[in-house]
C-alpha cells in the first residue's frame, strides 16, 4: 500500500499541534480516532494475540516522536507508517512460534470459520489485506479508511473492489478443498 | 458484488460481506481495554490477569492506556535478569558467572572490579558500578523497585510513568520514561543526574521533578533537593545546596541572593521549586524573580502563585518549556472529560 498525498480532516491539524506542543489531551484524542486504524493495520499481518501489545508500541512512538512530524494533515499516513515498520519489525525479530495453532478452535464453529476468513484475508497482497481488515473487522467504511490513512478513495475503492474479488475467491476454493 | 455496500455500508447488503463483517467483527479493537474511564486511578483499575492486556485495562490516563498494560503485562514473576559486565559481581552469596537470577530480597553487589546489568523484567535496565549494593525489593506487575543502598546505578526505562522506583536511604526516585544516573554515598546521600526524559524525586510529600540535563541531590532527613541544570555555575549550586540543606538564617538569605542573582532563564527550573519551598516572604520575591525570567501565562497570578494555588503553578511549569510535563500530569490526573 503506497501513501499517497494526505486528506486533511476537520480538526486534526490543530489537534496534532496540540499534541505537539505537549497538550497529552489531545494526543488522546487522535489515540481515540485512530486506535481502530492501528489495530486493523496490525491484525492484517502479525499474530491476533500480539496486535494489541503492538498497538502500544505504535502509540507510544507516535507519541516520542510527534515532534518530527511536519505537517499535521499527514498524521494518519504517518501513524500507519509506523505501525506498518512495528508490524515488520515483529517479523523480523520474533520467532516462529505454534500461536496459530492456539488460536484454531474446534473445527466447524463460529470461531473456527473467523479464523479461516481471517487468515484468508491476511493471505492477500498487502494493500488489499490492510484495506479489507479495516472494512471487514474494523467496521470502517471507504471513506473512513481514505481519512484515516491518507490514501486517496480511489485507491481505497479499488483496494476493497479487488480485495474482496480475491477474498471470495480464495473463500470459495478452501470451501471446496 | 455491490460496491456501494462494500464502498460505505449503503445500497444493498451482499450477504456475503454481511457474514464476513459478522464473523471478523470478533476481532474488531475493543475500546473498553485500551481506552480511558476519567477518574480511574491506574492502581484501581487493576484487574486479574486474564490475558496479556487486561493488567490496567480502564487506567486513568493515556499513558496507562497505550504503554502501560503491553510493558506491565509481560514482567515475570522469576525475577530479574543480572548479567555480568566485568570482574565477579554477586547475586547473593554466589559470584555470576555469566548471568544470574536476581529474587525479590536478593541483593547484586559488586566489588571495586566489578559491573553488572539488572535485567528490570520487560521495562527497562540498570547498570551497576563497581562499589554498589542493590537489592529487589518488588517485581509486581505494576511496581518495579530496587534499593540503592549505596554505589551508582544508570537506569534505562521505556516504560510509562511510575513503573519503576529505586530507593535510597534519603528519597525514591520515579521514573517517568528515562535514562539516569543516581549515585548513594556511604553517608547515604544520593546525586541523581538526568540524560534523558524525566525523573521525580519523592520523599515523604516532597517531589522535585528533574528533566534531562539537570541534577537533584538528596540529604537525610531532608529528602530531594531543588534540580538545577548542569550547566549553571557553580556559586548557583552552592548556594542551592545550602538552602536545601541548611538551617543558618543568614546562610540562606545569602544563598537566596545568590540563586536570585544568577539564575538564568534556564534555571527557571530551579526556581519554580523554590517557590513552593520557601517561606512566604522569600516567595513573594522569587516569584518576582522568575516572572522576570518566564512571565507567568495569563491567569496565573502573583496572589495565587504566593498562597500555592496548584493549578497556577502547574500553568506557570507548563511555560517553563521543559517539554512533556503533560506526560507526568495527565498520569496523576484523572482522564479529561469527553
Amino acid at each position: 500500500m503506497t501513501d499517497d498525498p494526505p486528506q486533511d480532516p476537520p480538526g486534526e491539524i490543530a489537534l496534532v499541534e496540540a499534541a505537539q506542543s505537549g497538550d497529552a489531551h489531545a494526543f488522546r484524542r487522535l489515540y481515540d480516532r485512530y486506535a481502530r486504524m492501528v489495530h486493523g493495520l496490525l491484525l492484517a499481518s502479525v499474530p491476533r494475540a500480539e496486535v494489541d501489545d503492538l498497538m502500544q508500541d505504535v502509540f507510544l512512538q507516535a507519541y516520542r516522536s510527534l515532534g518530527s512530524l511536519r505537517d499535521g494533515s499527514a498524521f494518519g499516513a504517518w501513524l500507519a507508517r509506523i505501525a506498518r515498520n512495528r508490524a515488520h519489525d515483529y517479523h523480523r525479530t520474533s520467532v516462529p512460534t505454534e500461536e496459530l495453532k492456539e488460536d484454531v478452535p474446534a473445527p466447524l464453529s463460529q470461531e473456527a470459520e473467523a479464523m479461516a476468513a481471517l487468515r484468508a484475508v491476511r493471505s492477500l497482497p498487502p494493500a488489499y489485506r490492510e484495506t479489507l481488515t479495516l472494512r471487514l473487522v474494523e467496521g470502517m467504511t471507504g471513506p473512513e479508511i481514505a481519512e484515516r490513512t491518507g490514501l486517496t478513495p480511489d485507491s481505497v475503492r479499488v483496494n476493497l473492489h479487488r480485495g474482496m474479488k480475491l477474498l471470495r475467491e480464495k473463500l470459495k476454493g478452501e470451501g471446496r478443498s | 458484488m455491490n460496491d456501494d455496500y462494500l464502498w460505505d455500508g449503503s445500497g444493498k447488503p451482499d450477504p456475503e460481506i454481511r457474514r464476513l463483517e459478522s464473523l471478523l467483527g470478533r476481532f474488531r479493537h475493543d475500546p473498553v481495554r485500551t481506552s480511558l474511564d476519567a477518574g480511574q486511578t491506574a492502581r484501581a483499575a487493576r484487574r486479574p490477569a486474564g490475558g496479556r492486556w487486561v493488567l490496567l485495562a480502564t487506567a486513568a490516563t493515556l499513558v496507562i492506556a497505550v504503554v502501560g498494560a503491553y510493558l506491565v503485562s509481560r514482567v515475570g514473576d522469576q525475577g530479574w535478569e543480572v548479567v555480568r559486565l566485568e570482574g565477579a559481581p554477586r547475586v547473593g552469596s554466589a559470584a555470576i558467572a555469566r548471568t544470574g537470577r536476581l529474587s525479590v530480597g536478593g541483593w547484586v553487589v559488586t566489588d571495586e572490579g566489578s559491573r553488572a546489568e539488572i535485567r528490570i523484567g520487560t521495562i527497562g535496565e540498570a547498570r551497576i558500578d563497581p562499589g554498589t549494593r542493590v537489592r529487589l525489593v518488588r517485581a509486581d506487575l505494576t511496581d518495579h523497585r530496587l534499593l540503592l543502598e549505596r554505589g551508582t546505578l544508570h537506569a534505562r526505562i521505556w516504560a510509562p510513568p511510575r513503573l519503576f522506583f529505586v530507593e535510597t536511604p534519603s528519597a525514591t526516585v520515579v521514573d517517568l520514561g528515562c535514562t539516569y544516573t543516581l549515585s548513594v554515598d556511604a553517608a547515604g546521600e544520593s546525586l541523581l543526574s538526568v540524560t534523558s526524559g524525566w525523573v521525580a524525586f519523592e520523599f515523604e510529600g516532597r517531589e522535585s521533578f528533574v528533566p534531562a540535563g539537570a541534577l537533584c541531590a538528596t540529604r537525610k532527613p531532608r529528602g530531594p533537593g531543588t534540580p538545577y541544570f548542569e550547566d549553571a555555575t557553580p556559586s548557583l549550586r552552592d548556594a542551592l545546596r545550602r538552602l536545601d540543606f541548611e538551617d543558618d538564617p543568614d546562610s540562606r538569605a545569602s544563598s537566596l541572593e545568590v540563586v536570585l542573582r544568577e539564575a538564568r532563564p534556564e534555571d527557571a527550573l530551579s526556581l519554580w521549586h523554590l517557590l513552593s519551598r520557601m517561606g512566604a516572604a522569600e516567595r513573594g520575591r522569587i516569584h518576582d524573580r522568575l516572572a522576570v525570567l518566564v512571565p507567568p501565562p495569563v491567569g496565573v497570578t502573583r496572589d495565587g502563585v504566593l498562597r500555592g494555588d496548584r493549578e497556577m503553578l502547574d500553568r506557570w511549569w507548563d511555560a517553563l518549556g521543559l517539554g512533556v510535563s503533560s506526560w507526568w500530569r495527565l498520569w496523576k490526573s484523572p482522564g479529561p472529560p469527553g
